[in-house]
């Protein structure tokens, strides 16, 4: 009886092998994988390269801004760097079709600029980063976001300091 | 000529893998055992099989990151695989070093040793990931053969 309740199950719900690689691959939705980055959302504390373990996170300065990069050759998938990211703009996705030739080793790379800006109120060359909003009290509206995300930061502090006063 | 094309075509359903453990943390092996022996992942169906000698094994895995203890019994045994052979680099620390990166007691990366072929980057990869580079190496045997 038990043999053949198995027989029917197994008969019922197919092979148990995943497809894989001659069909889809089943993905977790969970899973850590490869990490993603938007600078759209960095705010451009490198907390994220100070804590990761493997040291697959580099933030350079160049002409352009300051760019991001993420080695996945090295990257242990741990997610220190998305705990710890203020805005999520480290981000770990569930995408592990990482495997590569010998020759694509060095641009396993995941890469971001966070571009410079000339500041609205004095001119200044700066980085265009999200401006650090989550302890303000009270919290800013969208609008006053994106007025202070176009200043340098000595005009961000001094425009939260005008706020608070007025 | 089209008959060694076809035993070429035949001889490539059936490569062997031999695995290297290069003072690995056994993350990666473990992953390795669970690719070939349970049912759900199954490299054995791409003809894979592990063998035990270094002398039939087509498709060598190197795991670890290669300590500097180990790095000439490795070597020695590498160089017991017959040619043409394809080596697979599985999990960060033969890629890379991982977190063992400059550390005075690892060699990694290995391809400063071996002509690594393929790289599964994971820490450790999934079985997925494994079948996925494996399936790559043999399409590089393929063309090696």
């Amino acid at each position: 009886m038990n043999f053949l309740s198995l027989f029917a199950r197994n008969l019922r719900r197919g092979p148990y092998t995943e497809a894989f690689p001659f069909g889809p691959a089943k993905t977790p939705e969970h899973l850590r994988a490869r990490i993603t980055f938007d600078p759209k959302q960095c705010e451009g504390c490198r907390l994220c390269e100070k804590v990761c373990p493997a040291g697959a996170i580099r933030f350079t300065r160049t002409p352009g801004g300051m760019t991001f990069d993420c080695w996945h050759a090295t990257c242990v998938f741990c997610g220190t760097c998305e705990f710890y990211c203020p805005t999520k703009a480290v981000k770990q996705s569930n995408d592990w079709h990482l495997a590569h030739a010998q020759g694509e080793k060095y641009a396993q790379v995941e890469h971001g600029l966070i571009p410079n800006q000339i500041c609205v109120e004095c001119g200044a060359k700066a980085l265009d980063t999200a401006p650090a909003v989550s302890h303000i009290k009270p919290p800013l509206s969208a609008e006053e976001v994106t007025e202070l995300r176009a200043r340098c930061p000595k005009c961000r502090n001094k425009y939260l300091r005008s706020r608070k006063t007025s | 000529m089209t008959f060694i094309n076809r035993l070429k075509d035949f001889a490539v359903k059936s490569p062997w893998l031999y695995r290297i453990n290069g003072g690995s943390c056994n993350g990666c092996d473990v992953e390795l055992a669970t690719t070939a022996c349970i049912p759900r992942y199954d490299v054995e169906r791409l003809g894979c099989q592990y063998c035990g000698s270094p002398r039939h094994a087509d498709i060598v895995l190197i795991t670890g990151p290669l300590t500097r203890r180990v790095l000439d019994a490795a070597r020695r045994v590498y160089d017991e695989i017959p040619d043409p052979k394809v080596t697979v680099a599985v999990g960060v620390c033969p890629i890379s070093g991982g977190i063992f990166r400059e550390s005075y007691a690892v060699c990694a990366p290995i391809d400063q040793y071996f002509p690594v072929d393929v790289n599964v980057p994971g820490c450790p990869p999934r079985p997925p990931a494994i079948i996925e580079g494996v399936a790559k190496a043999i399409a590089i045997w393929r063309q090696r053969l």
